[in-house]
């Protein structure tokens, strides 16, 4: 059974004869519409003149592929380390926030808090302009890897306390009635299934990592946006290259989401299995 | 019939508790002896559950004492897990570790609180789980059984700790009504095994068939106590007449 389905079945009602044919004809005129605009689109191309050869002529040749590409991968692999450090780093703050000692947790929630109110830009110039100010000099990959990992942090370890509160109470209670102790309880009963819950969210939030490592042009790193800016000078082809550049990220994002829905289909049974447990 | 005289496994000396403006638990006086069967009934909302829940903390108390053994009960930390863990507690929505499987329950406790061997802790394990009726169930995760062999489970994994008293909170009420008689059937064993237990229940038959004493709960007191064959038969307070009423319909 797809989430999608079940989801679907519990919060609309099965459509009526009359409910059928408003949405025959809703379906109609947004794909006439939709014909229209990427029609008004193409022509707007063609009227200023962005369908010519000499703006789309260099995606045929390898040089170009391989320099996005490469670019691609600078991405992915920012992505990837910031996605793992945001995760290490959100699940310590989560810990601490949900300790019963009142100093780490209200620290952590501070922490919490503050990197999820930063925007990333603004942590990337701190580390871009006011570390190395103090001797601290750090290569490219670092200067936009950790404010990315640091500003998702905050984020995914309030993705974490959710799955933690998910985690139905009876499950500590029983846990603790056998007399085990705080950090056992959340080590060997609630943290296990609170990740098999957020998972999913987890690598969908990967989503917006991705995003933000598109601002990596302001530490000079070669990142796929970085690559497509310096294609766009070489070839003086603003609108096509970046016509390319967001099919990529689309593509990237849109992996990273089959693969969330897929985690999250994966566990179906086991979600489902956890409630009917807990009847109430 | 169990004797008084030996100080009681568990004890409650006028406890008191509130939920905001109300008075869930007021001056509650109870003292259960080895061995003894104790049943808690009592119209919804009359403070059983919550007076069960105490005894092993999971419900805080605003005044007063509770002693498990002559001991005061620890408010917090390694002292309260410990004095946790010589208490079994059976839940009404059972409670299995979702995530683990029915074997794993029930060694959970003892290999992560007693630090019993986990070859032994599994031996005996199985042997529990024979001994409620669920062995063949071992290898399989909760939600893949019944809700009468969820709670055997859980009973189970509460003897796995080699509790001194258990305590049970309306342990049927979640059950469909088929799956009653097998759950009850372990706790009759268990009583005449010599189990010290708090048994928080809507079950009269069980409570007549093995209590040693009835204690009737309403509006967070304690109205009266008896044999249980003097309780339903001769009930003293207007109170428990009409609860008693209220459910011979059935």
């Amino acid at each position: 059974m797809s989430a999608n389905v079940s989801m679907r079945d519990a919060l609309y009602e099965a459509p009526g004869p009359k409910t059928r044919r408003r949405v025959a004809i809703g379906t109609g005129v947004s794909l006439v519409l939709l014909v229209a605009l990427i029609a008004f689109v193409i022509r707007q191309f063609y009227i200023n003149d962005q369908l010519n050869p000499k703006y789309w002529s260099f995606f045929t040749r390898w040089t170009t592929w391989r320099f996005l590409l490469r670019g691609m991968f600078g991405t992915i692999k920012v992505a990837l380390m910031a996605g793992v450090i945001a995760m290490a780093l959100g699940l310590l703050l989560m810990l601490g926030r949900i300790s019963p000692n009142k100093a780490l947790s209200a620290a952590c929630h501070v922490a919490i808090d503050l990197f999820r109110s930063l925007p990333s830009l603004l942590l990337i110039y701190f580390f871009f302009l006011v570390i190395p100010k103090y001797g601290i000099k750090m290569p490219a990959f670092w200067m936009i890897t950790v404010p990315v990992a640091l500003a998702a942090s905050g984020v995914l370890a309030e993705v974490f306390r959710a799955g933690v509160n998910a985690v139905p109470k009876g499950q500590t209670e029983a846990a603790m009635a056998l007399g085990m102790t705080h950090g056992k309880i959340t080590r060997k009963i609630v943290l296990p299934q609170a990740l098999k819950i957020v998972i999913p969210s987890l690598v969908s939030q990967l989503v917006v990592v991705v995003k933000d490592t598109t601002v990596a042009y302001v530490v000079s790193y070669p990142d796929l946006m970085q690559n497509a800016r310096v294609l766009i000078s070489n070839y003086d082809a603003l609108v096509s290259m970046y016509f390319v550049v967001a099919l990529i990220y689309i593509a990237i994002n849109y992996a990273t989401n089959q693969f969330s829905i897929y985690l999250a289909h994966r566990q179906g049974t086991q979600v489902i299995s956890r409630t009917s447990e807990n009847p109430i | 019939m169990p004797t008084e005289t030996a100080t009681p496994v568990i004890e409650l000396r006028h406890v008191d508790k509130h939920y905001g403006p109300l008075h869930v638990l007021q001056d509650i006086n109870l003292s259960v002896a080895k061995g003894e069967v104790l049943v808690v009934i009592g119209p919804s909302g009359s403070g059983k559950s919550t007076m069960c829940r105490t005894i092993n903390r999971l419900e805080t108390i605003d005044s007063g004492e509770i002693l498990i053994e002559g001991q005061l009960l620890p408010q917090e930390g390694k002292e309260l897990a410990a004095l946790r863990a010589k208490v079994g507690m059976v839940f009404q929505s059972f409670n299995l570790f979702a995530h683990k499987t029915i074997l794993e329950n029930v060694t959970m406790g003892p290999i992560e609180v007693l630090h019993t061997p986990k070859a032994q802790a599994e031996a005996e394990a199985m042997e529990l789980l024979r001994r409620v009726g669920v062995d063949t169930q071992a290898a399989k995760v909760p939600a893949q059984l019944s809700g009468g062999q969820q709670q055997r489970v859980a009973i189970a994994r509460s003897l796995a700790m080699h509790p001194t008293a258990m305590l049970f909170d309306e342990p049927t009420s979640a059950l469909d009504p088929e799956m009653i008689n097998e759950v009850l059937e372990v706790m009759v064993e268990l009583a005449q095994q010599g189990m010290t237990m708090v048994v928080v229940t809507h079950e009269m038959n069980f409570a007549r068939r093995v209590a040693n004493r009835v204690v009737f709960m309403a509006d967070g007191q304690i109205v009266e106590q008896n044999t249980p064959d003097e309780f339903f038969d001769h009930p003293q307070s207007q109170r428990a007449k009409d609860f008693l009423d209220s459910i011979k319909g059935h």
